[in-house]
């Protein structure tokens, strides 16, 4: 039993998504694409080519390239729309004896189900490749508007190709499930398709958990390379004034125009302005001509205009159609890769009255629904698992008054964090745990979750004694903290249910004030650092003297003495300079001293002070006693 | 799951001990498959680490990719130049100092990974060629070079843009 994927199965264009960790992910092809096109071919030596190495070859090999076979599925040979594909596809068309298209390809005949199971077959492939399990089942997505024996067709391909079609869910459907429109109870959907090729317009109704498609339309001959010929076309039109020269006589030179026009309006998504600068583009009698021209983003609104207007035809059909008007529509779902033009989405918005939802690449919206739909349907991680995360940072309070944190915000739960702290004053007796959330720096900033003591510890000098402190977050959010003191094998714990934390308004305020006192928060904490650094520099420089008394000469001794004399008297005040001055002349007449014992003979290796002062790993925070 | 078992008309010790074996049978069902989906979920973890792993490796391979991707054009340029040199210009300094900059950046670019596709007299590939049209010429040979290829080590970066011979021997 392996893992369900969804399948956006597209007349150019196919893409791959799986559920991992509740999330949904697209799937590379072997090649490293997140999308393949949706394109077979024989060649010439009988090797069957699927994807972008058949659409490579497909000028040279146009009788037995298949590509739009979607555009075939479940139909017969003498409907309307086929026979325009007979007139206006490369490959040969048939018929079977029941009636229905078929193609023939390498002189052999296929039905469209045996071509897309080709397709499906490659992606199956791929996403085995990448998940290193076997995949037997797959949600598949269509168009709305197919009809029973299209959606047949599209389950028979499925069959061919060795999987198990658990659903077949509508293209819109599947993108408003990608935008988790479905948690909703009653809305009213409508879903802009603008994609390479084709535009479609859904409207749906979600009720009582279900989507039903009120109406749809489109138009099958309008999409992102219209856009791009029309910036192609004005680049011709205008390099033909300016120079005389007619680009699309030439080959190589519309080649490279089209990259060029594609690329300009990509980047015309995000710039003001762009150039479209070709060196060379051809050659005159005068020598070598150059295409340099700039393309404002006005310019190319001015220039598709029409196209976008366009699309608003068929929208209005279909809201008359499902006897909707645009207030009536509650959300609006924006897929296909020409909606990232800030033209199409600002016309959008207008027409609907409201901010379509546009987060999810739109080129792979409808595969992470059908994602999406494949775990729904896979349910055996339903309800039991579904997994929360702690709102709010977790940790204790140590020396400093200052927050030390063991969970990070947004931590899947459940989960467990230790940590080794330590004593703050030579033979403290006992430490208080003081459980924190919240993510200020500041203890007192936050919020107290509760507190504990752990006694018995053993005399010893500061930073000795061993205290693992572990958080533990069941599945159900419930909080355990225990405090062991790894010494004398004592231990002691609480539990925190979460009904003791913050609701929702309170977290977000929480982090709000956070944000808002971030800076400030950030010097404190620096501050506290500083003080805390001196401390311990004292009290190491005081036993340094101690445990080396007879190496040191007297007035080194006196001179360590007086610094760190002086670093406590300013250690208690506000001037955090002052402390950081005297602690560096403390550290430089330290220094002194090893140099003074080391080059005397070889004494026993000096201890190195006890604390890490590291800033990572499990550092001793040190406990600020009660 | 165990159907509800029509309890006889016995003892009531043997409906208690019926009860508890039912009990039994659906707690062992229901640890057997928690451990089942622990199972699945540590396997689950195991595989998207060492898929994570291969990924970052990858990425440090790859990670030049986009760059490159982004300066051929700038390569493709440089060469259209150099090939369209007027005669008497060819032999200037100048135009010596540019043929230096396209070795430059050339070899720049080999250093960290790029390998041109041959493309010329080869047989055609598409696993390496992109086809933009036929001319007469060998059938099934690329009879010329459009735009070059090139690979990053062993993945096409882009592949040839070239025009494949047909297997006639005069223009139709």
């Amino acid at each position: 039993m392996g893992k369900v994927i969804g399948i956006d199965l597209g007349t150019t264009f196919s893409a791959v998504a799986v559920m991992e960790g509740g999330e949904p992910t697209v799937i590379p092809n072997a090649e490293g694409g997140r999308t393949t096109p949706s394109v077979v071919a024989i060649s010439k030596t009988g090797e069957r080519l699927v994807g972008q190495v058949a659409r490579r070859q497909a000028i040279t090999n146009a009788d037995n390239t298949v590509f739009s076979i979607k555009r075939l599925m479940g139909r017969k040979y003498d409907e309307p729309s086929v026979e325009y594909d007979r007139a206006h596809l490369p490959y040969k068309i048939v018929k079977a004896s029941n009636n229905d298209a078929r193609v023939i390809m390498g002189g052999k005949e296929y039905s469209p189900p045996e071509i897309s199971a080709m397709i499906l077959q490659k992606l199956k492939t791929d996403a085995e490749a990448y998940l290193g399990e076997t995949v037997n089942e797959v949600v598949v997505t269509v168009p709305a508007y197919f009809n029973d024996s299209q959606r047949q067709s599209t389950k028979d391909a499925g069959k061919i190709a060795g999987l198990e079609v658990l659903r077949i869910i509508n293209e819109p459907t599947a993108a408003a499930l990608a935008y988790g429109l479905d948690k909703k109870s009653e809305e009213t959907i409508a879903v802009y398709d603008l994609g390479g090729g084709t535009f479609d317009i859904s409207i749906l109704e979600l009720g009582g958990g279900t989507f039903q498609v009120k109406s749809t339309n489109g138009d099958t001959h309008l999409g992102g390379d219209d856009f791009d010929q029309i910036i192609m076309d004005w680049v011709c039109d205008e390099y033909k004034r300016e120079q005389g020269i007619d680009l699309r006589q030439d080959k190589m030179a519309l080649q490279r125009l089209k990259e060029a026009s594609e690329k300009a309006k990509t980047e015309l998504s995000t710039v003001q302005q762009t150039e479209i600068n070709l060196p060379f583009i051809t050659a005159d009698a005068s020598g070598p001509k150059h295409l340099s021209m700039n393309l404002s983003r006005s310019k190319l609104e001015q220039l598709v205009m029409d196209l976008v207007e366009r699309s608003l035809g068929p929208c209005r059909q279909a809201m008359t159609d499902a006897d909707k008007t645009a207030a009536q529509i509650d959300e609006v779902v924006l897929v296909g890769g020409q909606t990232r033009m800030p033209l199409v989405q600002e016309k959008v918005k207008q027409f609907f009255g409201k901010e379509p939802h546009k987060g999810v690449n739109p080129d792979e919206v409808v595969a992470i629904g059908a994602a999406i739909q494949a775990g729904v349907l896979k349910g055996d991680v339903k309800d039991v698992l579904l997994l929360d995360v702690t709102p709010l940072t977790l940790g204790i309070e140590t020396v400093g008054r200052v927050v030390t944190p063991l969970i990070p915000r947004n931590t899947t739960i459940p989960t467990s964090k230790s940590q080794i702290f330590s004593t703050a004053a030579d033979n403290q007796p006992s430490v208080e745990i003081l459980v924190l959330q919240g993510e200020r720096p500041m203890a007192a900033d936050n919020r107290t979750l509760g507190r504990f003591m752990l006694d018995g510890i053993l005399p010893a000098p500061r930073g000795v004694p061993q205290i693992e402190v572990s958080f533990d977050i069941d599945a159900n959010g419930i909080l355990s903290v225990k405090a062991h003191d790894k010494g004398t094998g004592k231990e002691q714990k609480i539990t925190i249910t979460a009904s003791s934390g913050l609701a929702k308004e309170e977290v977000e305020q929480m982090q709000r004030e956070a944000e808002m006192h971030a800076a400030e928060d950030t010097k404190y904490r620096e501050e506290v650092e500083i003080r805390n650094t001196a401390d311990s520099m004292a009290y190491t420089a005081d036993k340094m003297l101690r445990d080396n008394k007879d190496k040191i000469p007297e007035d080194l001794n006196k001179e360590v003495e007086e610094k760190v004399a002086a670093v406590r008297s300013v250690i208690q005040g506000a001037d955090v300079e002052a402390i950081k001055r005297a602690s560096q002349e403390l550290s430089d007449s330290m220094q002194k001293v090893g140099q003074a014992v080391y080059q005397q003979q070889p004494p026993p290796d000096q201890e190195p002070p006890p604390e890490g002062g590291d800033d990572e790993g499990t550092v001793e925070g040190e406990f600020h006693e009660v | 799951m165990s159907d509800e078992e029509r309890v006889t008309q016995d003892e009531p010790e043997v409906d208690e001990v019926t009860a508890l074996n039912q009990a039994l049978a659906e707690e062992k069902e229901k640890a057997e498959n928690y451990l089942a989906n622990w199972q699945r979920s540590q396997a689950d973890f195991v595989n998207y680490k060492r898929r994570s792993e291969q990924e970052k490796g990858e990425l440090s391979k790859f990670a030049n990719a986009q760059l490159m991707l982004g300066l051929l054009p700038v390569l493709d340029d440089l060469e259209r130049a150099l090939d369209s040199v007027k005669p008497q210009l060819t032999d200037s300094d100048w135009v010596e100092g540019i043929r230096l900059i396209e070795r430059k950046l050339r070899a720049g670019l080999e250093a960290q990974g790029l390998i041109q596709i041959k493309a010329m007299d080869e047989a055609f590939d598409p696993n390496f060629h992109q086809a933009a049209g036929h001319s007469k010429g060998e059938e099934g040979t690329v009879v010329q070079e459009l735009q070059k290829g090139y690979m990053l080590q062993d993945r096409v970066l882009r592949p040839s843009v070239v025009i494949v011979g047909s297997g006639e021997t005069e223009e139709e």
